[in-house]
């Protein structure tokens, strides 16, 4: 139920992954949100965030929620004057969560238009309303690709793994200077790689931690049919084959550039800390909400081996794979991860006293096996995110 | 209407049952006959006349339905293009007379009056006729802006001699005519209340390889004409199969994908030779032969001013490293962008941007499977535009060279006999995360075709499940034939663009016009929102870039019901308003032509008909 005691929190991104999570957290703990946000091509902006609450379980506390259509490039956020006026009358926190999320260097202008250039109208209405909080949802990775520590201070890199990191670790530098020049307490949480929820397995969004895994299961499934249906002869001319334990012996050869592993957090672990955040920050606060025990891509690889019924996953650091003689799978997964890639062997480590600090010591589990099996069922379940919203009426 | 009523009034009247584009044979009595009413696409027009109680039962009426052997050929040839039976409306005109004359129905004899008297003098007693089970398959066709005509006479001579008297003899007793190729029709131009003459026995081909060129007979079609030259190693340049060359070039000029290279208009022939009205004979190239060459910019009487009797045709060389290519765009302006500078830089024989309704129409052998394939081509794969580009070596490895992923002749083969399994293919979810950073970049992966070749498991069985089990084996061997998955030869031949009117008739709006994207655009959502006014289906058909990449040719097609009523107006409705906008376009541009004012003047030259 609504607590007065709880501010009014305008909401970006509520429509996204970390977003949602962190806006069904919020109306289970009482606050009331203003969301600010678009409507899609055949949907409202309402009837994104209901179908959510019903994802989420929780249709009942709608009444907590205020909707804005705003659009951040415009100014006043594209809102009439009294509406703007009136949203910033009341708004009493602000959390920045949209972004876009692409490391596509093609998508260059897009991802800074949408990260960068809308700060401006986000940051105005922050200042307009002498918002007593802003929080930035940022990511761990704004390091660049050469810091092997990483602090919980405002990056210096110039040097990106791709247009993301870029964007936003240059947001998290202008965010900084025009709320300490307007006199607006602000955070930055910066999380790392962010799967489903480690209880449940359920989740939203299904790239980074699932995609390599996706791809996996439909490399599987093209010679497992090929076997089964087809006589195997394209199988075997690739050394693949069924084994005597039914296994899938799929030779798949991993090229990683160092020696690392995946900082993984699980979906409650981000809203958990991030509320504890909320509630506790100091102003110019930057928080690493990382793992300290990131996982490596063999016990990954092992994990998956007994999930997937499959062998001769390989993970060969330090080589690149162009002068490999690779099968077609080899050849189109390396594709696949190549986004990845380096994400799948980072070794830079992540300050997390800022965090320890204002969390009480939360930390996210360790990825383990069980947690792995929850996030991969409930993914194969809602086929990978394709009927997400169709298990809605499924016990959660 | 029953069901076989429904497919005798479904023909599409392509006269692809008069080739033999499948190797199956063609209807033993239509070659033998020669008339329309003796091929399946006469008999469709003739059961429908006689069910429908609007013609007797006449001799020809017996002779037709007693000639059909009911082998089926039909099936297999009508199958391809539009998934329709015809053998079943054979029979039941032959059920039809049997049950007649069983019931003791009289034969209803047709005169001769002095006029047809004559007319046999000239082409013999059985080459002209006024029995209107023959008269009745030169009455109409699908077009929904004409009215249609029964001819009083059709007539088939053997020689432009009996052409050239025929016509004195009409024009002495003032009956109207019209002259046909292939007695067949689909855009209402070729119907007359007088008399039809019907040139399809004058087949003759004359190859000058000194010379390069190949003398072709009014008869003859362009799929039989390219068979010749292909014997020969040779190209030339035609348009869909049925067509008649000579009809077509003089009609609207020829048009293909090979427009890029071979041209249109006068580039495609040396000479011609015509039977002016007054019988007189004159070839293109007699130094005072009327001035076929030029053009004029408005529509046109729709009145032939000569009959062409022959026309001499390019051969063009072909070598034996030619292959196809499908370049994927996600956008119509980058499919244009690519078009364009591939003829201007002189890249490849043919190019042709196809819509996703044209590439889904041709592969799919059924109407389901093209659905299906649509959607995979749109939503699946995030290719609404394919570039086709047929060249050699050097032009396909230029192409890769400039960065640009393709489905090779390999991976196309793969798609195209994997289709059935590409619906259910979950993989392809996550080839469109790969076009994040370059659309379309898995393409380059050197093992992607060998991949989706395990994947698909392609096969002919697998390609015609969903074909009717009596034709499946015969569909199954077609498309087990190297040339039925080969990119070149499909576009030769052209037979598989028929199919594009599998689902309904459509009328296309053809139009030349410089490549210019935003005009492009501009034009084609100008037509998309009349058609759509109207609630009618449209598709952009096909952009082939001509004149070295200045200006292209441009199909956008409307689809309509021929049989529905309200979709015959709703088509007029709309066919009228687009004219009048492409019409604003051309005055306000000066820089577009449109091919309803070429009729008819098809032979003119490129240059007269493009820029002045």
């Amino acid at each position: 139920m609504f607590d007065n005691n709880k501010p009014i929190i305008a909401l970006t991104g509520a429509t996204g992954f970390l977003g949602s999570h962190l806006m069904a957290s919020m109306l289970t703990g009482g606050y009331k949100i203003i969301v600010l946000g678009r409507p899609a091509k055949e949907e409202t902006l309402q009837d994104r965030i209901s179908k959510l609450l019903r994802w989420f379980g929780i249709e009942e506390l709608a009444g907590q929620l205020e909707f804005v259509e705003i659009d951040f490039i415009k100014p006043m956020l594209g809102i009439p004057e009294a509406e703007y006026k009136n949203l910033c009358e009341t708004t009493e926190q602000i959390i920045h969560c949209a972004s876009d999320t692409s490391f596509s260097e093609r998508k260059r202008d897009i991802v800074f238009k949408s990260n960068v250039t809308s700060l401006e109208g986000i940051l105005e209405f922050a200042a307009n309303a002498k918002v007593n909080f802003f929080h930035y949802i940022s990511t761990s990775y704004v390091s660049g690709k050469n810091g092997t520590i990483c602090k919980e201070c405002l990056s210096s890199a110039t040097e990106f793994l791709n247009v993301y990191e870029e964007s936003k670790a240059l947001a998290e530098n202008i965010i900084g200077t025009y709320c300490e020049n307007n006199s607006i307490p602000f955070t930055i949480i910066r999380p790392s790689i962010v799967y489903g929820d480690s209880h449940t397995g359920r989740s939203l969004r299904f790239n980074a931690l699932y995609f390599p895994l996706q791809s996996v299961k439909y490399i599987k499934e093209i010679y497992l049919n090929d076997i089964i249906n087809h006589g195997g002869k394209k199988s075997g001319q690739s050394g693949i084959f069924i084994d005597d334990e039914g296994y899938l012996f799929l030779p798949l050869r991993i090229y990683l550039p160092k020696e690392g592993a995946l900082n993984l957090i699980p979906v409650d672990y981000f809203v958990n800390a991030t509320m504890k955040i909320i509630d506790n920050a100091t102003s110019g606060g930057i928080y690493h909400l990382t793992n300290n025990s990131p996982t490596k891509l063999e016990v990954i690889s092992v994990y998956n081996e007994q999930f997937m019924k499959i062998k001769g996953v390989e993970i060969i650091y330090g080589k690149s794979a162009d002068n490999a003689l690779r099968n077609p799978a080899e050849e189109l997964f390396d594709r696949f991860i190549e986004p990845y890639r380096d994400y799948l062997s980072d070794n830079r480590i992540f300050d997390r006293a800022n965090t320890d600090l204002v969390t009480d010591n939360l930390h996210p589990p360790e990825f383990t096996d069980e947690i792995f099996k929850n996030c991969m069922e409930y993914a194969i379940r809602v086929n990978w995110g394709e009927s997400v919203f169709a298990t809605v009426n499924e016990k959660n | 209407m029953n069901e076989i009523l429904k497919t005798a009034k479904n023909c599409r009247h392509f006269a692809m049952c008069k080739i033999d584009f499948l190797g199956s044979g063609v209807c033993v009595s239509g070659l033998e006959k020669h008339y329309a009413s003796f091929y399946p696409v006469g008999r469709m027009d003739l059961y429908a006349a006689i069910a429908e109680n609007t013609i007797p039962v006449t001799e020809k009426c017996v002779e037709i339905a007693d000639s059909c052997n009911l082998c089926g050929k039909c099936d297999y040839q009508c199958y391809y293009v539009n998934e329709m039976r015809p053998s079943k409306v054979m029979k039941a005109l032959k059920d039809h007379i049997d049950a007649y004359l069983k019931s003791g129905g009289k034969i209803v004899n047709t005169e001769d009056d002095s006029i047809l008297t004559e007319i046999k003098g000239i082409v013999g007693d059985y080459w002209a006729t006024n029995d209107p089970a023959i008269r009745i398959a030169y009455h109409h066709d699908l077009c929904p802006h004409v009215t249609f005509k029964m001819p009083e006479y059709v007539v088939m001579p053997n020689s432009k001699e009996e052409i050239s008297s025929i016509i004195k003899l009409l024009n002495k007793n003032k009956i109207p005519y019209v002259v046909r190729g292939n007695g067949a029709s689909s855009h209402g131009l070729v119907f007359s209340e007088g008399a039809i003459l019907d040139l399809s026995r004058m087949k003759t081909i004359d190859f000058d390889e000194k010379n390069w060129f190949v003398k072709v007979g009014p008869g003859i079609a362009s799929f039989d004409l390219q068979q010749e030259a292909k014997k020969r190693g040779y190209r030339v340049h035609t348009a869909e199969p049925a067509a008649l060359v000579c009809a077509n070039i003089m009609t609207s000029g020829l048009l293909s994908l090979f427009s890029t290279t071979y041209g249109i208009s006068a580039d495609n022939y040396i000479d011609a030779e015509f039977i002016a009205k007054d019988g007189s004979f004159f070839r293109l190239n007699d130094i005072t032969a009327p001035n076929l060459f030029s053009f004029q910019n408005s529509i046109s009487d729709h009145e032939a001013f000569a009959i062409c009797v022959s026309v001499s045709m390019k051969l063009h060389p072909v070598t034996d490293d030619e292959s196809g290519i499908l370049v994927p765009f996600q956008t119509l302006d980058s499919a244009l962008d690519f078009a364009k500078d591939c003829a201007r830089r002189h890249i490849g024989l043919a190019i042709g941007i196809l819509g996703s309704e044209f590439i889904s129409s041709f592969i799919a052998p059924t109407k389901k499977l093209a659905i299906e394939a649509k959607n995979i081509f749109i939503n699946k794969l995030g290719m609404p535009f394919l570039v086709l580009l047929i060249g050699d070596t050097y032009a396909l490895r230029s192409v890769r060279e400039m960065g640009f992923p393709a489905i090779d002749q390999k991976l196309f083969k793969t798609i195209f006999q994997g289709l059935s399994s590409l619906k259910s293919a979950e993989w392809l979810s996550l080839l469109k995360g790969l076009s994040d950073d370059e659309p379309f970049s898995y393409l380059k992966l050197s093992q992607f075709a060998e991949l989706a070749e395990t994947a698909l498991a392609p096969s002919p069985a697998q390609l015609t499940q969903d074909i009717d089990p009596d034709l499946r084996l015969f569909f199954e061997k077609l498309y087990s034939r190297p040339e039925m998955n080969d990119l070149v030869w499909l576009n030769t031949f052209r037979i598989q663009s028929s199919r594009c009117c599998r689902e309904n008739p459509c009328v296309a709006l053809v139009l030349y016009l410089p490549i210019d994207n935003s005009l492009i655009a501009e034009i084609q959502d100008g037509l998309r929102d009349i058609a759509e006014k109207y609630h009618l289906k449209n598709e952009l058909g096909f952009i082939t870039p001509i004149d070295n990449g200045k200006r292209c040719v441009w199909e956008y097609d409307y689809y309509f019901d021929h049989n529905d009523q309200a979709e015959v107006s709703s088509i007029q409705q709309a066919t009228y308003e687009a004219g009048t906008l492409l019409d604003e376009y051309s005055v306000k541009t000066g820089t577009i032509r449109q091919v309803r004012y070429v009729v008819n003047q098809g032979c003119c030259r490129k240059e007269n008909l493009l820029y002045l």
